[in-house]
């Protein structure tokens, strides 16, 4: 029998700002395709540092704003459970993490300015080995779920 | 309460290192210099070149000074229950421990401390997140530093006797494991720091990278290949086995009299020819054990067993993982191991191995950067370039043999991984130390219904992974469900 997936998906929100985060990463991209066609233009480079740097532009655009927000809107899910957090996560591999509340050391709730406009945000669950995010929650959401696994975390504690 | 202070020659001490971090700065500076500094004190241009030699003055001096400044406010002393260090004359610097925080006393003697008597006392605490030690004595007679166990030791006795317990507990040391002769020479010849040498050279070189004249030692090669390439083989060679000599030497003066013992469920591991270092570990910090055993070893029947510890930097090592065992045969191993670790199994009857179907997993990732090489290779030394195709013959063993070492095996709180980078490496774990468990998927294993899974435990201040690499995916679910806490 196979695992069943954690149950809950983050916001259709996320994935637009996903979108924004890759048209920000594209701008990047552009820029800096901008330099090296100027400097090919100035120093006389051969033809096809134009075409290249086009492509990496054009496909950075792709992946970043359409293909990438899609799979990991898809992929991304968590379930927070009385014993444990489930985080599945991922791009290319797909990732399934089993935090055991026991281990929960701290809670962190993150917010930038772009999370903050679509009221969104991330939640950061640290070991005492490793950290771990879930993405993209609504604030209220977050806060709560920051509460309740702090509060999950210091019964598991205890029962130790 | 009288307040001890630390043996003056930790002035020199406490000199000698601070002119060690200078070292690279120093060479940097000479050789920018073109080595010839001018002395010439009637030259227009002499306080000009001057300046940089001011400078390193400079900093000799204040670290001098500095040095002694420090063991002139140091002073330490025992207050209630606690053993309270203060340093500083402008900024006093004040650290009180209390006994119960302290997890181990490790001692080193280097050199200087050797030929006084001295030990260095690193004080280590559990909660220490810094991964230094929380105090550092630099230089104590063995008296004192037999004291501050003692007092120690008076207030855990009197603990004891106030809860009435087993009134004489007599730690009993047990003698786990000691390197002989023969072991250590077998140890250093075989050991893995040449890579490390040869690093080191490479780091050296490529800082100097601008220094060296390539210009004539391409010149000179040239020279060198009339001479045939014999001889450029024979340098090489030459070059290879001086680097395997100082490995060789390094890791003799490391382990000499290497020798691991158990008393109170700590472990006490002591080592070392010129500088002697001794580490105590309480037996419930170690947090996984590794069985490591090179390829080289192995063929010999021979392994490195080390433990993650959690938490402390135990007596200043770089590494995080703890040698227990530097160098034993693979028969002897498990007796001291189950002494150690009675509740462990370390046997590997009945693993779980991964499917056939998923060993071209295990190299087909290779190709990856393979393909791409292989080409630009053959395609910009056209002939001998093609010659690259031969990696792949290495590349396809190797993961042939990853997959045929791959397994892993659950008994009770217990999980044993067995993968292999190059080194075939043996994970033993127990289920409350593991941090957290993760199984991992891409597209492709999924299509072949395979997973891998990988635990992460504390290891000094962060994670220490081990993974059960391409397994069939219903064991790796079995895994994750003997993680949960259902």
């Amino acid at each position: 029998m196979l695992r069943e997936e954690p149950k809950y998906q983050i916001p259709e929100k996320g994935k637009t700002v996903w979108r924004l985060y890759g048209i920000i990463e594209t701008i990047i991209a552009i820029i800096f395709a901008g330099i090296i066609s100027f400097l090919t233009f100035k120093f006389n480079f051969p033809p096809f540092v134009y075409y290249i740097a086009t492509a990496v532009v054009v496909l950075v655009g792709i992946l970043t704003i359409w293909l990438f927000p899609n799979i990991r809107w898809k992929i991304w899910r968590y379930e927070v459970r009385e014993q444990e957090i489930e985080i599945q996560s991922g791009l290319f591999i797909v990732k399934r993490t089993l935090i055991p509340m026991v281990r929960v050391q701290h809670v962190d709730m993150g917010q930038g300015p772009i999370l903050k406009k679509y009221d969104l945000a991330n939640i950061s669950i640290s070991s005492a080995a490793t950290t771990h995010i879930i993405p993209m929650l609504v604030t209220a959401d977050a806060d709560a779920l920051r509460a309740k696994i702090s509060e999950l975390a210091k019964v598991a504690e205890d029962d130790v | 309460m009288y307040k001890y202070k630390l043996h003056p020659i930790s002035m020199v001490i406490n000199f000698v290192k601070a002119l060690k971090d200078l070292l690279l700065p120093i060479i940097v500076l000479f050789i920018a210099n073109g080595f010839n500094i001018n002395f010439d004190i009637h030259s227009e241009k002499f306080f000009a070149e001057m300046i940089p030699l001011f400078i390193l003055l400079f900093f000799v001096v204040y670290s001098l000074l500095n040095g002694i400044l420090k063991w002139w406010t140091f002073r330490y002393w025992f207050e209630d229950n606690e053993l309270r260090v203060e340093y500083g004359l402008f900024v006093k610097k004040k650290r009180y421990i209390p006994y119960d925080r302290i997890q181990s006393l490790n001692y080193n003697e280097g050199i200087f401390h050797r030929v006084f008597g001295l030990v260095q006392v690193m004080v280590e605490t559990a909660g220490n997140k810094t991964g230094k030690a929380e105090a550092e004595l630099t230089a104590i007679t063995r008296e004192a530093a037999n004291q501050i166990e003692s007092e120690m030791k008076k207030v855990k006795h009197k603990k004891v006797v106030a809860h009435e317990d087993d009134i004489a507990i007599v730690p009993a040391v047990r003698v786990i494991h000691k390197i002989s002769n023969k072991d250590l020479v077998v140890l250093a010849t075989t050991s893995n720091s040449i890579g490390v040498v040869l690093a080191g050279v490479i780091a050296i070189v490529s800082h100097f990278a601008e220094y060296i004249p390539y210009e004539w030692i391409f010149e000179e090669v040239a020279h060198l290949l009339k001479f045939g390439m014999l001889l450029v083989a024979a340098l090489v060679l030459i070059a290879l086995l001086l680097a395997w000599v100082v490995s060789v030497v390094i890791t003799f003066f490391n382990y000499y009299s290497f020798l691991v013992t158990e008393e109170n469920n700590r472990l006490i591991i002591t080592r070392g020819l010129l500088e002697k270092k001794r580490i105590t570990i309480p037996l419930n910090r170690i947090q996984a054990i590794k069985i490591v055993e090179n390829p080289f070893r192995q063929m010999f029947g021979l392994a490195t067993v080390v433990v993650e510890s959690a938490g402390g930097s135990f007596g200043g090592e770089k590494d995080r993982r703890i040698v227990l065992f530097p160098l034993i045969s693979k028969k002897e191993m498990f007796v001291p191991l189950q002494r150690l670790f009675p509740h462990l199994d370390l046997t590997l009857v009945d693993a779980i191995r991964p499917p056939k179907k998923a060993r071209p997993f295990f190299y087909r990732l290779d190709f990856i950067w393979m393909v791409p090489a292989i080409f630009a290779l053959s395609y910009f030394f056209f002939p001998y370039g093609l010659l690259s195709l031969l990696i792949i013959v290495p590349v396809l063993v190797l993961g042939v043999w990853q997959f045929k070492t791959a397994r892993f095996k659950i008994v009770d709180d217990q999980i044993t991984m067995l993968y292999r980078s190059v080194s075939r490496i043996t994970f033993i774990a127990e289920k409350h130390r593991i941090q957290i468990a993760q199984r991992s998927q891409t597209y492709f294993q999924k299509k072949k219904g395979v997973a891998t899974a990988k635990v992460v435990v504390m290891s000094g201040m962060s994670g220490a992974a081990a993974k059960a690499y391409n397994m069939d995916e219903k064991d790796i679910d079995l895994l994750m469900s003997w993680y949960e806490r259902k």
